[in-house]
């Protein structure tokens, strides 16, 4: 039995950080975001793992514990301001915060129309209850 | 060959093989990312499907055990939930398709035999996702289309950059790994000429196995250059002079016993290719690295003296979780210190960022 090359995990480490960077820099969901950074994070851990294996030293293990740990702390600082963005704009969308850009810059503007949401199909009206529905009184034709 | 990653210009049959799977999922990703008009989810997912194939058809080289089928589902379902996570317009979707990703990498953990990681993320992250969801549903529950699940900044350039990244960390992989591929493949070669050439009963059959018509000491020469082809394997280069010399020896020719001892010089070429062997793809680390054995064996340990299971991998700690506290609280006592203190700061950051000031 051989085992598996190391470069086997690395690549898959290399493939989750890269698909966390496109998320990162594409989306404009400030939660979306955050999660991304921390497929990325997941993403250095697995090579930190492969690497403590394949040279047989827990070290690489002490090191994901770091990364968990300032994961958390990402993860802290990351929902305060997910919340003061909402409380703000009563939106996630990052592109509010474009007035944090430097003088000289343009602002990127959606040009785009969304087009429109598709209408929810009414609901039935039901009665509610406690309140007797009125109705004719009974006729009886026998 | 000098020994640099970026020495020589790749050629066709090097990069195609990474290119085309690169290709496919960088035009999925580009298709299905998040915008006002979308494009038909078909084309994106079977891009990302071709993709996904293609690349199990590179590591497919390797041969089928249990440990490869799971490496194989783990990974693949940590690559497609990660792709979901990118382009899915419904945060909650994604949140859950993240909960995929963190599951699936605790798998790959397990088979890196890094249990108490795969629990101790299994339980961090469960909270933090869950918190996450409950930010998803308080905030982010609007009917309709918004600016923030629906459009996406610069989709063409961004896949451009990932996918970059992407191909130059897997080529450089790639052409790392070959090599070493390659120097594997010949020291085996060697060795195995050499047990074939230790097994003979007479000097003149051993001879006739190491030597050809040309150059009686063909196998030795062999040995000399492939030691001489790289930086780490100098030293073996000496002592396999050494083992020829003492082989070519007139009193070794002439001695009563002259098989037994040229058994015994055979031998230990082996072992030197065994050493070789070894020493592939491991770091050398700097002589004063201030680090202790308490997880495993201390850095300074040659290679070949690390013990190692059958399938050649160096053998870890069994007490897992106690060997990483250990190190921890010896090693990285100073950085745990820290990390608690980050954590502290950090919470203390969030509650001002987040205070309500009326």
């Amino acid at each position: 039995m051989t085992a598996l090359p190391l470069h086997y995990y690395l690549i898959v480490g290399a493939i989750l950080f890269a698909l966390g960077l496109i998320g990162f820099l594409a989306r404009r969901n400030l939660i979306i975001m955050f999660l991304c950074v921390e497929m990325m994070l997941q993403g250095v851990s697995i090579n930190l793992a492969a690497f403590a294996r394949y040279r047989g030293n827990l070290q690489g293990q002490a090191f994901i514990l770091f990364i968990v740990t300032v994961a958390a702390c990402e993860a802290a600082i990351a929902l305060a301001l997910i919340l003061m963005l909402f409380r703000r704009y009563s939106s996630l969308d990052v592109s509010k915060w474009q007035e944090l850009r430097e003088p000289g810059e343009e602002p990127t503007e959606d040009i785009e129309p969304l087009p429109p949401a598709p209408r929810v199909p009414p609901l039935p009206h039901l009665t509610p209850s406690g309140v007797e529905p009125e109705h004719r009184p009974e006729e009886s034709h026998v | 060959m000098p020994h640099c990653l970026f020495s020589a210009v790749p050629t066709v049959a090097e990069w195609w093989p990474i290119a085309l799977p690169l290709l496919a999922g960088g035009a999925a990703i580009y298709l299905l990312l998040p915008r006002p008009q979308s494009h038909p989810m078909v084309w994106g997912a079977g891009l990302g499907l071709l993709a996904l194939v293609l690349a199990g058809a590179l590591l497919l080289r390797g041969g089928v055990s249990p440990e490869t089928i799971l490496f194989w589902s783990f990974s693949a379902i940590a690559i497609l939930a990660g792709a979901l996570l990118v382009t899915q317009h419904n945060p909650a979707r994604a949140a859950l398709s993240f909960t995929l990703v963190v599951l699936s990498t605790c798998g790959l953990f397990l088979l890196l035999a890094a249990p108490f990681l795969m629990a101790a993320t299994i339980i961090i992250y469960a909270g933090a996702i869950i918190v996450t969801f409950l930010f998803v549903i308080m905030l982010a529950q609007h009917p309709g289309l918004s600016d923030a699940d629906d459009r996406s900044r610069e989709p063409l350039l961004t896949t451009l950059t990932g996918f970059l990244l992407l191909g130059t960390l897997l080529f450089v992989l790639q052409r790392y790994d070959s090599r070493i591929n390659d120097s594997a493949r010949n020291v085996d070669a060697l060795i195995q000429r050499t047990r074939e050439a230790a097994q003979q009963d007479t000097r003149a059959a051993m001879d006739g196995k190491i030597g050809t018509p040309g150059d009686e000491d063909e196998l030795f020469n062999q040995f000399n250059k492939l030691f001489n082809s790289r930086p780490d394997w100098k030293d073996l280069h000496a002592k396999a002079e050494q083992v020829a010399l003492a082989w070519s020896d007139n009193d070794l020719v002439t001695d009563p016993a002259v098989v037994e001892k040229s058994r015994a010089r055979l031998e230990e070429l082996i072992v030197l290719g065994e050493q070789a062997r070894n020493r592939l793809g491991w770091l050398p680390p700097a002589e004063n690295t201030p680090l202790s054995n308490m997880s495993g064996p201390p850095p300074t340990v040659e290679s070949e003296q690390v013990r190692r299971d059958e399938a050649g991998l160096p053998r870890m700690p069994a007490q897992n979780a106690a060997f990483l506290g250990r190190s921890l609280f010896t090693d990285f006592l100073l950085p745990v210190e820290l990390g608690g203190f980050l954590l502290l700061v950090a919470t203390v950051g969030a509650i001002a960022i987040a205070f309500r000031r009326s």
